[in-house]
Formats: structure tokens, sequence, C-alpha cells
């Protein structure tokens, strides 16, 4: 089953018809994800390649029961799209957009959190956000809400990942499958300052999934999100957990790409992200290959 | 976007803080008429975007007409960090002694998801090395993103904070703040030092306003106030593809790749086989040849660069398209450095036979990241011996 996506997950895309949302829309089909429908507000009634178009997420929601929505809608007009998706009662929305203001951002994950909250509180699913910034997550062979590439998440395996970063998780994905362990689901939390899900949220989730043995944390320089994960782990995590630290050797001060990803001061450094997962003895690769030799480790696999 | 200090105060005077007189000079001769019109000491104080500008004797305070000329003289030209003064802010003096000197600022705080506000007794100083040698002494409270600050909030801060003065007054200056904040997508405003005269008015007197890029599509008012040259050249020229790039100082391999976590962990991949990595470049995602052949010419550029390091993860970038974008920066005479390269993922084996071809040892393909970064260290080490 996996985490927070499955085969039974109903997929909408807000944005469907533009180029990103298109072609990814594609891939996600290819892959065996359930695509319900697409919104794309003024093309609503329209069909596009098969798939019927809605002016709205309530309305797609209402038509097709759909569960889940993965946004492709331009900066300007993302954050409003997440809520939009939020207002409908959309249980898990996914933000790939990158490049959206942070005000926008806080406004937006504040709104979902009391959403959330409020949902809960009456007895429903709540909602949660993932992103912006991500590439979304993957239940292997089962369901992709995503821009991963498709062809290393075909398998099976029983190693969660969890990674800020989009192009890391794909290598260590790929790194898990050829190293005969495979990955249950993929969660790309994305690498914005302000994000709908940290680390500290999935972690619970992996714990409790029958279908993962391990969980594998993709970290980089910037935020105290790691230090977050690590007490979390230290406190409640019976599963072991490998971590990595992208961006090691970045200077202070500098933003490396990723909104997120800069040494503020005291804070972000490689040093006290390193130091908390020493604390809580969660081992910390210092090479992506060595992440699978630790994971064995922990499990028991001989080699 | 980073504001001179002139342009944030100009930014909080339209929300309604109450900020320091001053005026904008470009030459002695005119810091010399602005000290002459407001008739009285003032201070001349470099506008460059880096910090600890008085400590490199970039501010200095001017009792008589003369002695502004003079400072102007001083000032005007001079390099605080690597960056060429060639304006100045011309404010009147105030007697510090008069009043007390405090910190406000505003930042975004991903810990709490919004903007943290900040406030200390103790002004004028560098907020950042407070904050790590007395971190109790710097009050903070989150700003809720939708409402922003409200008055009462603002009162008990300036409580805790122990500020001294009209409170009514100093909390509308922190609300006013807040409301520049949130309204032009700060992502850093400062007032600091923030003076409470003997009446207990608050002014500001210096401030930081830093604002989101990824808002600026909504702020093109301020775009004016962009200055290139204060960026590095390449970084300009790397803005211009859109390329997220950033120049590293005593690097001498150029790293790039798709992706930012994945050219991160270049650099880490770099440092590690004994090189240092020259610059970070980040060609995004779904890169066909023309922007690998731009990023290329950007990297080449470097004089620093005594090799290229191209770690590529292809997902939606097709491994071919990267191949032929090297291929052409070879065949244009651009390409005069050992590119060492990793291409995994779509495409790989067209890319290869498309290495294949060219047969030139300028370009190497190699099955994993630590063997290409060797190789390119290798190459980028032994190319500084050789000079």
């Amino acid at each position: 089953m996996g985490i927070l996506v499955n085969k039974d997950s109903k997929v909408i895309v807000q944005g469907m018809t533009g180029r990103e949302g298109a072609s990814h829309s594609r891939a996600m089909k290819e892959f065996g994800t359930q695509v319900v429908a697409g919104v794309t507000p003024g093309k609503g009634g329209s069909d596009f390649e098969g798939w019927p178009v809605y002016n709205s997420v309530a309305e797609a929601k209402a038509a097709h029961g759909a569960n889940v929505s993965i946004i492709f809608v331009p900066p300007a007009g993302a954050a409003d799209a997440v809520l939009e998706a939020a207002h409908a009662g959309m249980p898990l929305i996914i933000l790939i957009t990158e490049g959206v203001p942070t005000t926008d951002m806080m406004r937006a994950v504040q709104e979902v959190k009391a959403l959330d909250a409020i949902s809960r509180a009456n007895g429903g699913e709540g909602v949660r956000l993932i992103g912006g910034n991500c590439p979304g997550l993957v239940t292997s062979g089962e369901c992709k809400v995503g821009i991963m590439p498709n062809k290393i998440y075909s398998e099976k395996g029983r190693i969660g990942l969890i990674s800020r970063s989009g192009t890391l998780t794909y290598e260590a994905a790929k790194l898990l499958s050829d190293a005969g362990l495979g990955t249950s689901t993929t969660v790309g939390i994305g690498g914005d300052p302000v994000i709908g899900t940290t680390f500290a949220d999935v972690l619970p989730m992996f714990e409790a999934d029958p279908d993962t043995d391990a969980v594998v944390l993709i970290g980089e320089i910037g935020g105290a999100d790691e230090e977050a994960a690590a007490e979390y782990i230290g406190l409640h995590m019976k599963k072991p957990v490998i971590a990595f630290i992208s961006g090691r050797s970045a200077p202070a001060g500098k933003r490396m790409g990723h909104a997120g990803a800069i040494i503020m001061g005291n804070v972000g450094t490689p040093e006290s992200k390193l130091a908390a997962f020493a604390a809580v003895n969660v081992p910390v690769a210092d090479t992506m290959p060595q992440i699978m030799d630790m994971v064995k480790k922990a499990l028991n696999i001989q080699n | 976007m980073k504001l001179h200090e002139y342009q944030g105060k100009e930014l909080l005077r339209q929300f309604g803080v109450n900020v320091q007189d001053g005026k904008v000079a470009y030459t002695p001769d005119e810091v010399r008429s602005i000290a002459r019109e407001y008739g009285q000491a003032v201070v001349v104080k470099a506008q460059v975007h880096v910090g600890g500008r008085g400590k490199a004797g970039g501010v200095k305070f001017s009792p008589t007409i003369d002695k502004a000329f003079e400072n102007a003289e001083k000032i005007l030209g001079m390099d605080i960090k690597g960056l060429t003064v060639n304006k100045v802010l011309v404010t009147k003096a105030v007697d510090i002694d008069a009043g007390t000197e405090y910190y406000v600022g505003m930042i975004v705080d991903r810990n709490v998801q919004s903007f943290t506000l900040m406030a200390c007794a103790e002004g004028g100083m560098e907020i950042e090395e407070l904050a790590a040698e007395r971190p109790e002494a710097i009050i903070r409270h989150r700003v809720d993103p939708i409402t922003g600050l409200r008055p009462y909030e603002a009162r008990e801060v300036a409580i805790r904070a122990g500020f001294k003065g009209n409170l009514n007054k100093i909390a509308d200056m922190m609300v006013k703040m807040s409301q520049a904040a949130l309204a032009r997508d700060a992502v850093l405003v400062e007032i600091n030092p923030l003076f409470i005269d003997a009446d207990g008015t608050p002014l500001a007197l210096d401030t930081k306003f830093e604002i989101d890029d990824n808002a600026m599509y909504r702020h093109k008012d301020l775009l004016d106030w962009r200055e290139l040259e204060a960026e590095h050249p390449l970084e300009i020229e790397a803005s211009k593809y859109g390329f997220a790039y950033v120049k590293l100082d005593d690097g001498n391999v150029g790293v790039l790749g798709n992706g930012a976590g994945i050219v991160m962990t270049s650099l880490d991949v770099v440092n590690r086989a004994g090189a240092k990595p020259a610059n970070f470049l980040d060609i995004g995602g779904g890169a066909k040849a023309e922007i690998v052949y731009n990023a290329v010419k950007l990297v080449s550029k470097d004089t620093d660069v005594k090799a290229i390091f191209i770690n590529i993860f292809g997902g939606i970038t097709r491994a071919d398209e990267v191949a032929k974008g090297v291929i052409q920066a070879l065949k244009e005479g651009i390409l005069t450095k050992p590119v060492r390269m990793r291409i995994a993922g779509t495409a790989e084996e067209e890319a290869k036979a498309l290495l294949a071809e060219v047969n030139s040892p300028l370009i190497q393909m190699y099955p994993d990241m630590f063997q290409a970064a060797e190789a390119a260290s290798r190459d980028a080490n032994s190319a500084g011996e050789a000079k």
C-alpha cells in the first residue's frame, strides 16, 4: 500500500492543459496512476486527450470522487490553486510549482493547516499539502503523483524515501532499486523555506506503514527541518532511518539554487544537522552509495 | 533583491514609519550642498550592498560642511568588501546621547512558517553576532501572515524587549514596518538602530530591506532599483539565461548539473576529490542543447575554471541534448577546458554514441559522479600546477 497514495487514488490535475501539466498527466497515466480529470478555469466542459476538463476543483471532485490533486499552475496563481483545492475538501494536494512567493506560501500553508484541523475535528480525513517546489510522490508500482522518471519506480520495494531535492530523490531511488532494495513510497517535500509537509510530518506515516522497513532521509543545508526530524526519530521511531545531507561544502550566506538552501548565521549548518542525527544514533552517509550499505546493515541484509 | 539603506527607508516612509531625513549624492560637491541645506552636522554613509560599512570606514560623522565634503571624498570610490562606493546617503546627524538605540526586525522564519518579529534593547550591533552570542537578548514573536502584526502584539513585544519611550508610538512603528514587509514581500526588514529620543518618539536611523526575488513580478515599480553593477558579471549573464548560478571563491572546477540538489552534492564530491568548486550552476529541468551550450559557454568564461564537471541525472532532461550542447561548444571553439561528465538516465546511450563520434580528449564520460568529479579535479589541479 505505501503511504499517502496507492492504486486506488483518484487524481485530478490543476493546470492539465498547460505544457508541464499535459506532459506529466500523460507520464502519470503511463505509470498507471488513475488520472481522472483536469481543471483549467475557463476550459470547463472541454475534453483534453480523453480527460474531461472542469472549471473548478469542486466540480471535478464531485464528478469523479477524486481524492488527490496535483498542481502545475504558474507561480502567480499557485497559492490560490492550493486554497481552491483545500476549500473544495481535497484531502491531499501536491504543489509542484517552483518560484511561488514566500508570503503566498505562508498564507496558504497556514490556511491549509486551519482547514485540516477543522476537518479532523469534524471527523473528516483532513487536508494535507505537499510542496511547493517539489517533485511529488510515488508509491512504487502503484501510483505516481509527481514528475519523477517512471522507470526507477516500477518495482516495489520496502524502503521509504523522503527528500528536499528532486534530482537527489531520483538518484537515491535508482541506487536503492539497483541495490535490490527498492522504494515503498517516495515523498519529495520540496526545496522552499515554507512548505506544507516536513520530514517530521512524514516520518510517523512511514513508522506506521507495514510495507516500509526502513527510511532514507535526504536533507540539505539551510533551515532546521533535519534537526526537527532527528528529534522526532529519537522520541518515536523504531524503524531504522539513514540520512544524507547535501551541500556540506557550500559557503555560508549563499543561496544554493533552492530558496531554502542557505546557511544564515549559525542556523542551517551541516554541523548542526550532523550533530542532531548523531545524538539519536541515525547514521549519516558521506556519499550516496554509502546509503545502501547503511540500509543493508541496519536491516541485517547480507551483501 | 537587496535594497540600499535609502531605498529601504523610502519604502518604510511610504508606510508611515518615521524615518530620518536624508538625500543621496554621487559627488563630494553634491554632499557639500546637501550639508549646507541641512545647516547642521550630517552623517555621510556609503550605499553598498554589504554589511559592516561602519567598520570599513564607510560611515562618517561630519560636524561641518567642509568635513562633510572631505568625508565624501574619502568614501566615494572606496572599496568595501569588493564593491565600489559610487553613492552616499547624507543624513541629518542625531545626538545619540539624547536618546536610546534599539533593534527591531522581521525575517522569513521557516521554523514558524511565517515572519518572526525580533526586538532587542541593544541597537546598533550586527544582529547575527548578537544572536550567536546572547540569543536570550532577542525577543522573538511569530507574525500571522494573514492579519499581519496587531498593535497589542507589538506593545507586548516592546514591553518584553524593555523598550523605553512612548509605547503607542513604538508599537505603531512596528505595526507599520510589518505592513511594509508583508505588502512588499520582504525576506528581511530591519530598523537598526531604532532611535528613541528623550520625548519617547521613535525614529528609524538605518534600515536593511531585502525583497523575495520570486515576488518581484508584483513589484515592478522597484525594478529600476536593481543594480547590475553590484553583481558579479557572470551572475548577471546567468540570470539572462534563467540559470541558478553562484560564483564561488578560490575554486578551479566549474560545476553544472540539472537541479539544485544534484549540483549541491556535486560541489561536495569535488571537494572530496581534492579540488575546489568555482561555481554552482543549475541548468534546471528538461534543458535542451542550447541551454547546455549557454551553460558551458558561461562556465568557460570564468578564468578560475580549469576543468568542468557536468553531473546529470536525466528524467525530463535528455542526456543526448546535454551531449549535443557540449559538442556544439567544442565545435565553436568555446570549449578549451576539459569536460568530465556523468550523465545517467534518459537517452544515456544516444549521448554516448554522439560523444564517441566526436572522440575528443576534451570531453570524457564516466560511469558515476565520483569518477567524473575525480577526473575533473585532477585535471583542474594539474592545470594549476603547470602554471
